[in-house]
């Protein structure tokens, strides 16, 4: 499905409002089709540079390029992009009907591939009853705005938008609003219309789960800068730097010593790993996600600790274990529960200790796009 | 905390009485001579319709009724526009700047009104204009701008932001997004601030006492040149039909303003 044909693509793009540096010289491409999400914590600089590429702000230096030509000076309204406003925007003056049929409004009948007035109208009609059946909206036509609950205001934004059959479809946290049920319905839907429908989707959340079970790619940002750029699995397993690894799922990051190859030395104990290439006695954070934190007798274990709290998580226990010796607080997923006080061993696998070089700076980390995914 | 004693109560019933007393019974008084056969201010000779017949058949008050309508709905229509396009743009400014011009353009509704008026005609003066119909349009514009502005302001605020944005995205240039959205969106806030205006022009005497001439009176200046002939009962019932229908206007507004801000 994902084909490596280059839709848009950023060069270099660099934003500023006054002093304040939002976008720090970004590189980005989105292939055909793809369903890319903009992951990052509020205030990371993600909405503006979806804004960008909607034609909202203009990027202080660098370009956007859209199948290969310039956007930069292009207004929204003659780009083949279409939006979905985090807080919705639908027109409250106009009915369910007459907001997804307003952008079609404003096409002549040779854009919409009719001829006369009156077949505009058949053709609107046409591809507004689609789309409201795609959004499983239909009998809705003649409600007001405010007659809607925020998930139904939620699918009439969806549907203004994609009535208008566009090449990429932007979506600034469409989901931040519902309540976690309707939002995981929402996730499986709009991934499934995604792909029904074959338009590229630039969606942009903080919610990293949401990233992880909608994504093709997800491209990590932290203060202005992408910090990874892969599918979803490479991303969760093999985290570029720390921050990556913290932000997407909890983790155990530790300090640690490279040994020599696949071997490394954290918490007073070596560890076998698979990493290689890292300078002797290199230091190095270490990567441990809770759910590989195996529990065994204290007797056998590779690390022992006392269980601080317990909390239940409905699938899993989630466990604190202050580690003896240095006293490290290890978050622990098991589903079979330590009660608090109790004396615990720790075992981890070598292919499940991930070992990243420190970044001096988040931003010393140099980010490259893979050419090509594997499918 | 007072102790809800008999006495109190009383207290109470008969100080909110006064109040209303206070405030209403001039124009309690006024209503009730307007419907009093005699011509006499001190003598009640029963209840009569004459004045207001009459009213509707005198040309020089039917002549200011048709100036006093005519200024209000040019005067509305016109700052209605300058106050709509004006709230937008400094809607859209959205710097510190902008917060002063709004603070600015405000000011004129705590201005007293003889200041204004005055402040008027020695600028018509100034500029050889001659006092007439449109001088009075003029400075009613004037004087409405604050109303429409005051009333548009906190709908623009309230509307969401991307609204208009979302109008660009599906394919609007900016005048079709400002006349298919965001007009629409705060047309309740322009509806009440032409209400408004429209009310203020027609309750206006000061500025167009100051702005117009004898030659082009409107109903207040009609009611203050015979007070000085002496009072006729027509005037009576010439002012209560401008309370009238001001009250009206009033609670039309009252009750727009409340359904908005629900």
């Amino acid at each position: 499905m994902v084909q490596d044909m280059r839709l848009i693509e950023l060069k270099g793009v660099c934003k500023n409002f006054g002093d304040t540096h939002v976008l720090h010289d970004v590189d980005l491409y989105i292939r055909k089709c793809e369903f890319i999400t903009l992951l990052g914590p509020s205030g990371c600089g993600k909405t503006t540079l979806l804004r960008i590429i909607g034609g909202f702000e203009m990027p202080s230096s660098g370009e956007v390029l859209f199948e290969g030509s310039d956007l930069t000076g292009i207004p929204p309204y003659k780009r083949r992009i279409n939006t979905v406003f985090q807080k919705y925007a639908l027109f409250n003056h106009l009915n369910v009907y007459d907001n997804i049929a307003f952008g079609l409004n404003l096409k002549t009948p040779e854009q919409l591939g009719v001829g006369s007035k009156k077949e505009k109208k058949a053709e609107i009609d046409r591809r507004v009853r689609r789309m409201l059946k795609l959004v499983k909206m239909e009998g809705y036509e003649k409600r007001s705005i405010d007659a809607l609950s925020g998930g139904q205001q939620q699918r009439i934004a969806i549907a203004r938008a994609l009535v208008n059959e566009p090449e990429v479809l932007l979506l600034d946290e469409p989901l931040g609003a519902l309540d976690l049920k309707l939002r995981k319905e929402m996730q499986l839907e709009l991934k499934s219309m995604q792909q029904q429908l074959g338009i590229t989707f630039i969606y942009v959340t903080h919610d990293q789960e949401e990233a992880l079970t909608m994504s093709d790619t997800i491209a990590v940002i932290n203060g202005g800068r992408i910090q990874q750029i892969g599918d979803p699995k490479r991303i969760y397993d093999e985290p570029n730097n720390a921050f990556v690894a913290d932000f997407i799922g909890e983790s155990n990051i530790l300090d640690g010593v490279m040994l020599e190859d696949d071997l490394v030395k954290f918490c007073d104990t070596e560890f076998q790993c698979v990493d290689e290439g890292f300078g002797t006695n290199e230091p190095v954070d270490v990567v441990v996600r809770p759910e590989d934190v195996m529990l065994v007798g204290e007797d056998v274990g590779m690390l022992t600790g006392t269980v601080q709290s317990v909390i239940f998580k409905g699938v899993h226990y989630e466990m604190m274990i202050c580690g003896d010796g240095n006293g490290f607080n290890w978050k622990v997923h098991s589903t079979t529960m330590q009660p608090a006080g109790s004396r615990v061993g720790m075992t981890i696998v070598p292919y499940n200790i991930h070992i990243m070089h420190k970044a001096t700076t988040a931003d010393a980390v140099p980010v490259q796009q893979k050419p090509s995914k594997e499918a | 905390m007072v102790r809800n004693t008999r006495a109190v109560k009383t207290f109470r019933t008969v100080w909110m009485a006064l109040l209303m007393l206070f405030l209403y019974a001039p124009i309690l008084i006024m209503i009730a001579l307007s419907f009093n056969a005699s011509v006499s201010r001190s003598q009640w000779t029963g209840f009569t319709l004459d004045w207001y017949v009459k009213l509707f058949h005198d040309p020089a008050i039917l002549g200011a009724l048709k100036t006093t309508l005519e200024v209000a709905v040019v005067a509305t229509a016109i700052s209605t526009a300058i106050g709509t396009l004006g709230a937008i743009g400094m809607h859209a400014m959205n710097t510190g700047m902008a917060n002063v011009l709004v603070n600015v353009s405000y000011l004129p509704m705590t201005t007293p009104d003889i200041v204004t008026g005055v402040s008027l005609m020695l600028m018509y003066l100034f500029c050889h204009v001659p006092l007439g119909k449109w001088t009075m349009i003029f400075a009613h514009i004037a004087f409405d701008i604050p109303y429409v502005l005051f009333s548009v302001m906190p709908k623009l605020r309230q509307m969401n932001p991307n609204l208009y944005e979302a109008a660009l995205d599906l394919g609007c240039t900016p005048i079709k997004a400002l006349w298919k959205v965001i007009i629409p969106e705060i047309t309740p806030g322009i509806f009440t601030g032409s209400l408004l205006a429209f009310t203020m022009s027609l309750d206006d005497f000061v500025i167009s006492y100051f702005t117009s001439s004898d030659m082009y009176p409107n109903l207040s200046r009609i009611v203050y040149s015979s007070t000085k002939l002496g009072v006729k009962p027509t005037m009576y019932a010439l002012s209560t039909l401008m309370f009238a229908t001001i009250l009206i206007l009033l609670v039309l507004i009252n009750r727009r303003t409340k359904l908005e801000n629900m």
